[in-house]
């Protein structure tokens, strides 16, 4: 029962982590660069989820919004911060990036003070049990959301035009744009949906610790990169699986190994032993 | 018109030049080192509140020997690095009397060097870790170790209570590790049998993995350390999964904050720590009021334990009649005092002997519980 346990903890772990890093490989898979600000967009998920569920007392309500602002912001970032220096060496976008993150983490303290908010009325905090299993309405909330999110994610990109131009986009953006695709729309469209999963991200992780703070995007801001690196830059489905398959690690890692490691070491140590097998990640591209 | 302007400032210069030693002389400076940003920004804010409230408190009755106090605020991050140049500052340019920490062990630890080497007395308010007053004798602690803690919380779980079948979550930092080494130093001594041991880092906040084994173990107590950062949010996932044993916690639960957090799920959980929030006793039972008013939010630990630092500082100096660092030291060794967080007393190596206040949270709040009043078991190391 233990094992079942930790086995559905570790996909709950997982299925978090996927939210976070699908956005990230996106863009990695597009524009080449390293978007570590979008972890800063993770806690504003976190923090608009929070706030808007407070003052509407619906999480129904909030989450679309939050997640819709999320991605709004996350077109600016792209505007402002990575358009101006696409010419510029990838390190350039890297370095603004993490200026843009620590930045966005200093003023969350400044706007929502250094304490961390709570619900008023944490949603989602009923309990099932399933032969001998408990779980939370949150934790199963996250499970059915991400897949069911990233499912129809996975199915428009293989199924809408809009979906086609993307993936055209992603190979060979010269070759798109000669055919007629705006690049710069698939771009916004990119960083709009990337983000706006990141900011679900962080309203479940709120929902899960009945808490936000201004340091929360820390751990993911180098996690999910971790996760990209393992399933093959820019690969979405590699993502995925390299986001659940860390996840139980971590989780089975906390107790059999967790006096010697903590869990950001059983990762590293995790995706060092990986790309020492599979220098190109658990499923490269081709 | 050239010249004119060169005059005007020439004399801007020798005004300020002139007020700027006068009005120094006029202040006793108190310096003081917290985290306002950063990961540790809200204890950093609490302690620093707290000191404030103490310079205001001793202020508003006529000051020090017949001066006003100056806190002297830097911003630490509760990083080494940032806490040396502070030190280094709060010396060399503002001349403070006594530095005070308001920071965690890893900042703290690095500023009692530098105040040891120019022989100027220092207060660790809340940092625990043993060798911050291993430093020399100008450095003192007015918060118990972590060790110490850990014993009383080993006491209190095995003989106050009766737990015998215990788990313990540790907190992998300086904080979680000694409080964890007192509490499996006395665990034998209280027929304590630990069936399971765990740690998380710092940046966790999702204790599933933990929690899933925990409940496989089936323990009598949990022994968890943390902060209300971290506490809140792994209290929560025990009481969802099931888990209904009691959780016995520290002074990093120290805060209105973890109930917040926690919700529900706080109700009943024990902590070892330094402020009693029933406490009829004068001095804590009006600084529990005054902070209040002053900082608008609850007041906790760490709040007390910078508010108990400025007083102890200003109680030298008032005893040594003087701003000479070697007669504050003298004074500082003798000190009898009592504040908010019990009566303080310093032993040869500057640690604090007072008693360990138990607290329970029951409807929203944290009340009293018990007191550890053993002073064998709390005394703390000589050297």
């Amino acid at each position: 029962m233990l094992y079942v346990e930790l086995l559905i903890q570790g996909l709950i772990y997982g299925c978090m982590y996927a939210m976070i890093a699908v956005g990230l490989t996106l863009v990695y898979g597009l524009l080449r660069i390293l978007h570590v600000a979008h972890a800063g967009l993770f806690a504003l998920g976190g923090y608009l989820g929070l706030l808007l569920t407070n003052a509407t007392g619906s999480l129904l309500l909030s989450m679309p919004l939050a997640a819709g602002l999320v991605g709004l912001l996350g077109m600016v970032v792209y505007r402002l911060c990575y358009q101006p220096i696409l010419d510029r060496p990838p390190y350039v976008a890297l370095i603004a990036s993490i200026g843009l993150f620590i930045a966005m983490e200093e003023l969350f303290r400044l706007i929502f003070g250094p304490y961390g908010l709570t619900y008023t009325h944490a949603p989602l905090q009923q309990l099932f049990r399933f032969s001998g299993v408990t779980l939370r309405a949150v934790d199963l909330a996250i499970v059915v959301g991400s897949v069911s999110l990233l499912g129809s994610l996975a199915w428009l990109a293989k199924n809408t035009r809009t979906g086609i131009a993307w993936r055209a986009t992603v190979d060979d953006p010269q070759m798109a744009g000669s055919f007629g695709i705006s690049v710069l729309k698939v771009r916004y469209l990119n960083f709009f949906i990337g983000s706006a999963l990141a900011g679900i991200g962080g309203i479940f992780i709120s929902l899960l610790s009945n808490l936000v703070e201004p340091t929360m995007g820390g751990v993911p801001s180098y996690k999910a990169l971790a996760i990209i690196v393992l399933g093959g830059l820019g690969n979405v489905g590699g993502t995925l699986i390299a986001s659940l398959v860390l996840g139980v690690v971590e989780a089975f890692g906390t107790i059999f190994i967790g006096d010697y490691l903590d869990r950001d070491a059983i990762a590293f140590g995790f995706l060092i032993l990986v790309l020492m097998i599979r220098p190109q990640g658990l499923f490269a591209r081709s | 018109m050239k010249r004119r302007i060169e005059v005007l400032m020439l004399a801007c210069c020798l005004v300020a030049w002139l007020i700027n030693p006068a009005m120094a002389a006029d202040t006793i400076k108190i310096g003081f080192h917290a985290p306002l940003t950063g990961f540790a920004a809200s204890d950093g804010k609490s302690a620093t509140e707290g000191a404030t409230l103490a310079v205001k408190q001793i202020n508003a009755a006529g000051g020090v020997l017949g001066n006003p106090l100056e806190l002297v605020v830097y911003d630490d991050e509760a990083k080494p690095a940032q806490a040396i140049p502070i030190a280094n500052k709060l010396i060399g340019q503002d001349k403070v009397v006594v530095g005070i920490s308001g920071s965690y062990s890893g900042a703290t630890r690095s500023a009692a060097g530098i105040f040891q080497e120019a022989k100027i007395p220092y207060i660790s308010a809340y940092g625990i870790h043993p060798d911050i007053t291993r430093a020399g004798e100008y450095v003192f602690r007015t918060s118990f170790l972590g060790h110490i803690q850990g014993k009383a919380g080993a006491k209190l779980l095995g003989e106050m209570m009766g737990k015998k079948k215990v788990v313990t979550i540790t907190l992998q930092n300086d904080f979680g590790q000694s409080l964890a080494a007192g509490f499996e130093e006395m665990a034998p001594t209280y027929g304590i049998a630990i069936v399971g041991a765990y740690q998380y880092s710092i940046k966790d906040r999702q204790f599933g993995a933990i929690v899933a084994k925990v409940k496989a173990d089936n323990p009598e107590a949990i022994y968890a350390s943390g902060y209300y950062f971290t506490a809140g949010p792994l209290v929560n996932q025990l009481r969802a999964a099931g888990v209904t044993c009691p959780i016995i916690g520290q002074e990093g639960y120290d805060s209105q904050k973890f109930i917040e957090i926690a919700g529900p799920a706080a109700e009943g959980v024990i902590i070892t720590t330094s402020l009693d929030r029933d406490s009829e006793v004068p001095e804590t039972a009006d600084f529990i009021r005054e902070f209040e008013a002053q900082a608008g939010f609850k007041a906790d630990m760490v709040a007390a334990s910078g508010h108990t630092a400025v007083m102890v500082a200003a109680d030298a100096i008032r005893r040594a009649g003087s701003t000479d660092s070697d007669k504050v030291l003298a004074a500082m060794k003798t000190t009898d005092l009592k504040v908010s967080t019990g009566t303080i007393r310093f032993n040869a190596l500057g640690e604090v002997m007072k008693a360990v206040q138990v607290q329970v949270v029951k409807d929203g709040n944290w009340h009293h519980y018990a007191v550890i009043d053993d002073p064998e078991l709390l005394a703390p190391p000589e050297k």
